[in-house]
């Protein structure tokens, strides 16, 4: 039975010196990555989101950088994983550990960074106004502005949310057009969910989403449908509530049918991604779903198309666009050169490698004009899609708390549309009512 | 002999209660996708693949030594401190010694709800988020095993201690030369408690640690399973908590533990203890 | 003489080693007890999110907490779980102690597989019971549908819900208190069984008025360490429901997690933990109280 290490007095002490240096060992070799200023050499690191395609875009255009600038050396670290990305970032700006420069801020929370005093204001670069200027439209650069008139973020890309569908699906169930509004929606819905193999269960449906009450879900559904139903507005009119209206509750009723009629199941799914299975008709995602479709069935037959809107709408179906944008924290030594290695970013041909490798749009107005790009989109004709529907693309309001509101609209959401447990007017006066006390309380 | 019957009956039934999710868990973890959701646990195409993707997707080797350092260092420090000062209430005199048991009685009934916020923004403060530090220091000491020691060593013939200082022994020599081969049960006892609570934590290192080579085991396994990583596929879910569960099961844990739990005294007295 | 002057300088030593002894955990105490006790109650008084400087707001914390839906929902949902979790866990962990504690083959083994889920982290068995529990191609579900039963809605709707997860974690612990009901079981004198056949007490009335009562500190502490895992509910809600079907398995544990982690309220989590932390003292020491009532 000699398990315990420590069977006389004198191994002890040198096992605990052993383990706390290691400890420290390991605490000192972190820090050193961080600013090692010996020579002229100025490190930098980047962090870009963690899946893989946007790692190794990250990859090759850092390898690039690094080739041409041998002075500032830019060291790639994906986000550490974990829930979502603003618990990293926050408890990084909170420990400051945040990294030079990171791509994958969300609009949403910014309030909560510049509150901090996290971020480097872009703005205090004299060519921030050109180079921005020229990439993005003015007017949708301006709702980018923080609350104190600043500039902290560059726009980079954007997934506009929009309806894939799998046109084997529709057709096989007799679904001759793509369906445009909810009453389209629910007829192909009625033809598409059944029981294929005779089983007394139903077994392919005409959409599905994670039942559990997540919040950044919403952003997938509830959110983009709102911003099509109201001709693209988004639920918040400056710091207060705007979406206790009528396009509000038809969004949750249309739900609410999907779940009531059982067009949509009411369950997890275990094992493999139900519209990559085919058994789901329609998901409702951005472009970056395309390079997971191509890579794990890329014998999938699909479409896009806009969301679905209510049934008297009229002019063009707006959509909510998930923008990530890049940011240089104020923790950095350098700046700078941390402003140049964003300038290198945001290059249209850096643009044109997002396109390639992630299948993400470039926030930028010349998309469809820019010579640079027109053989990627004649080669991708349903990224064109995405690409025009750029132009009728809601962001994220920069309210604070943005994620607890999210959380109280999910919480009333799954009470109406999951378990019709609400009318589609009681949910959305209670999570009007509920987001105003957030916001009351946060004050 | 029919109730012997029965006895074995139920027996049996709760075995396979018991035993069969893991099995086929494992068998999951082995079989191609489709056949996962499948009762029964043979398969003729079995693979290794499922694990062959968990090991290229998360740097699970690492996490297990990690898992291994902090939960060995964690344990280690929790049985030399707790028999140290389970030594000095219950053999040694120095003003304050019954404040100090009244506290460490009084720290076991605070809740860890209570202090896991102040104690996540001092390891902010103290700047070891993402270190190993953050995951050992805060657990380096318990209460209860204190309270353990303590009524073990009361326990021990006051002549064996005043024989050995009568000798010139030093109070140190006394405890880790003389009384620690004589308290192997509950060390062991002490030893297994710790480990396995600290190798278990999923909450702690969920807060603390953010950079993934620190991950410890069942976090990087929760964060796999929870995150998009597994691409909402089961075989790699199931791989990655069978090599969970693999090493659990050699623990020596699932054998040694509750032998122990039934038979040692060790733990009848800290039974009383907790009452 | 000489020797009392030994003596002296023994207790002396003694004295000065006994300080020794105790300073790394005194200075632990301080560190990881005291402060984040004193932090946590100075907490409730101040709105802070760890970035900005806090700011205090009085009371604002615990009338907050009054008029929040949610905390009361928690609450109820904790209780919900203990009221499933702590008798059907007895009850099963006492029938599996009386049948291990006799004379049978394999004892040891059947021993070390009722506790391998207790070595086991959490983590691993609340993924496999969401398999187990999966609506449409579970285990359970698909054994149910071949036995000509209904599905069974375990974790997708709002009454099954909790259920489910205290059954899941009975299966969990359970391993744990067979083993203190037999340590309770071999406890118990003999001559109190040869003294009830005396009196012509059979099997079930032994049951009752010798073995129960004699079980009783174990009865308290398998309550006791029961409610207060209870109350700590945290990794399988977050895995298995999210808090949901319609915050029906939204525990404190997990409701503090996502104010201070995902919502940056650290004053008002650290409120919710001193509020659930008294709730769960009270709960208790009122059932210690019932229990030691009822055995008398």
């Amino acid at each position: 039975m000699r398990f315990l290490p420590f069977e006389s007095s004198r191994t002890f002490p040198l096992l605990l010196c052993v383990v706390t240096s290691f400890v420290f060992l390991d605490c000192k070799r972190q820090r050193a990555s961080g600013d090692s200023e010996t020579g002229k050499v100025v490190h930098l690191t980047y962090w870009p989101a963690p899946n893989p395609q946007e790692i190794l875009l990250a990859d090759s255009v850092v390898t690039m950088w690094n080739r041409m600038h041998p002075d500032i050396q830019v060291r790639m670290q994906p986000i550490p994983v974990s829930q979502s990305t603003e618990e990293v970032l926050l408890a990084a700006i909170a420990g400051k550990t945040t990294p030079d420069v990171c791509s994958n801020i969300w609009p949403g929370a910014m309030r909560e960074y510049t509150q901090a005093e996290g971020l480097v204001g872009l703005d205090t670069f004299s060519d921030f106004d050109s180079i921005a200027g020229l990439r993005v439209p003015r007017d949708l650069l301006a709702t980018f502005k923080a609350v104190n008139g600043h500039y902290y973020q560059m726009p980079w890309k954007t997934n506009p949310v929009m309806m894939f569908y799998n046109r084997g699906m529709l057709k096989a169930a007799g679904v001759e057009t793509v369906p445009r509004t909810y009453s389209e929606y629910f007829a192909a819905a009625k033809k598409v969910t059944r029981d294929i193999n005779n089983d007394g269960q139903v077994d392919v449906w005409m959409g599905e989403r994670d039942i559990r009450p997540i919040w950044w879900q919403r952003l997938f559904d509830v959110y983009p449908f709102y911003i099509a139903a109201s001709n693209g507005k988004t639920l918040f009119m400056g710091d207060d509530v705007a979406f206790e209206n009528r396009d509000a509750e038809n969004v949750f009723s249309f739900f609410q049918e999907c779940y009531a009629r059982g067009y949509f199941p009411r369950t997890f799914f275990q094992g493999g991604d139900p519209f990559l299975m085919g058994k789901k008709a329609t998901d409702f995602a951005g472009p970056n779903r395309i390079s997971v479709i191509t890579r794990l069935a890329p014998e999938l037959h699909y479409g896009v198309a806009p969301l679905p809107v209510p049934d008297d709408h009229r002019g063009p179906v707006y959509t909510s666009g998930d923008y990530k944008n890049i940011a240089i924290f104020s923790t950095t030594l350098h700046p700078k050169e941390a402003w140049e290695f964003v300038k290198f970013l945001v290059e249209a041909e850096h643009d044109l490698l997002l396109l390639q490798i992630a299948n993400q749009i470039p926030v930028r107005g010349d998309l469809l004009t820019n010579r640079l790009f027109a053989a990627y989109f004649s080669q991708n004709p349903s990224m064109v899609k995405f690409a025009e529907q750029t132009v009728y693309t809601r962001g994220m309001d920069t309210v604070p708390d943005l994620k607890e509101i999210f959380d109280a609209i999910s919480q009333d959401y799954e009470a109406c549309a999951v378990y019709g447990r609400k009318s589609p007017a009681e949910a959305v006066r209670d999570a009007a009512a509920r987001s105003r006390s957030i916001i009351e309380w946060n004050q | 002999m029919i109730k012997s019957m029965m006895k074995m009956f139920f027996l049996f039934a709760g075995a396979v209660v018991f035993a069969y999710p893991f099995l086929w868990m494992i068998a999951g973890s082995l079989k191609p996708e489709l056949e996962i959701t499948n009762l029964w646990l043979w398969t003729s195409n079995a693979s290794f693949h499922n694990f062959r993707q968990v090991l290229t997707k998360i740097p699970i080797g690492r996490a297990f030594v990690n898992s291994m350092f902090v939960s060995l260092s964690t344990t280690m420090s929790v049985v030399v401190f707790g028999s140290m000062v389970g030594y000095a209430l219950a053999r040694l005199n120095f003003h304050g010694k019954k404040i100090l048991y009244t506290l460490i009685l009084f720290t076991m009934m605070i809740p860890f709800q209570i202090t896991m916020i102040p104690q996540y923004i001092l390891m902010v403060k103290l700047g070891i988020t993402d270190s190993y530090l953050s995951l050992i220091i805060p657990t380096m000491m318990s209460a209860f095993s204190i309270i353990v020691f303590r009524q073990f060593f009361l326990s021990l013939p006051q002549a064996l201690i005043d024989a050995a200082r009568i000798d010139g022994c030093s109070e140190v020599r006394i405890l880790f030369k003389l009384i620690y081969p004589l308290s192997r049960s509950t060390i062991i006892t002490v030893a297994l408690l710790t480990f396995m609570a600290t190798w278990n934590d999923v909450l702690w290192p969920l807060m603390v640690i953010r950079e993934r080579s620190l991950m410890t085991m069942p976090q990087l396994v929760t964060i796999f399973v929870i995150g998009g990583e597994a691409e909402a596929q089961l075989g790699p879910q199931l791989a990655a908590t069978t090599l969970l569960v693999a090493r659990a099961s050699s623990h020596p844990g699932v054998r040694v533990f509750p032998k122990i739990l039934h038979r040692q005294h060790g733990f009848k007295r800290h039974k009383r203890i907790t009452e | 003489m000489s020797q009392r002057g030994g003596f002296l300088k023994s207790t002396r030593r003694k004295e000065r080693s006994g300080y020794w002894f105790v300073l790394p955990y005194v200075m632990f105490f301080l560190l990881f007890v005291a402060y984040p006790l004193v932090f946590s109650f100075v907490l409730i008084f101040h709105r802070w999110n760890i970035i900005t400087p806090m700011e205090w707001i009085g009371l604002k914390n615990l009338s907050h907490l009054l008029s929040d839906p949610q905390f009361f929902r928690a609450m109820r949902n904790t209780f919900v779980f203990l009221f499933i979790h702590i008798p059907l866990e007895i009850v099963v962990a006492l029938g599996f102690a009386l049948l291990l504690n006799s004379k049978i083959s394999f004892r040891g083994v059947f021993r070390a597989l009722y506790f391998l889920p207790v070595v086991v982290s959490g983590v691993v068995v609340t993924i496999l019971w969401q398999n187990l529990y999966s609506y449409d191609n579970g285990v359970l579900n698909t054994l149910f549908t071949r036995i000509g039963f209904p599905r069974i809605p375990w974790l997708i709707d709002s009454v099954f819900a909790m259920p489910s997860i205290a059954i899941m974690a009975t299966w969990k612990n359970v391993g744990i208190y067979i083993v203190l009901f037999l340590v309770g079981l071999q406890n118990i004198p003999r001559d109190l069984y040869e003294a009830a056949d005396l009196d012509g007490a059979t099997g079930t009335k032994q049951f009752f008025h010798v073995t129960l009562p004699m079980l009783n500190p174990t009865i308290v502490l398998i309550v006791a360490l029961s409610t207060i895992g209870g109350f700590s509910l945290f990794i399988e809600p977050y895995v298995l429901t999210g808090g949901g079907p319609m915050q029906s398995t939204m525990s404190g544990m997990l409701y503090i997690y996502n104010q201070a982690f995902y919502f940056g309220h650290m004053g008002y989590a650290a409120t919710l933990g001193f509020v659930f932390a008294v709730i769960m003292l009270l709960v208790v020491v009122l059932q210690r109280k019932t229990i030691e009532a009822e055995a008398t």
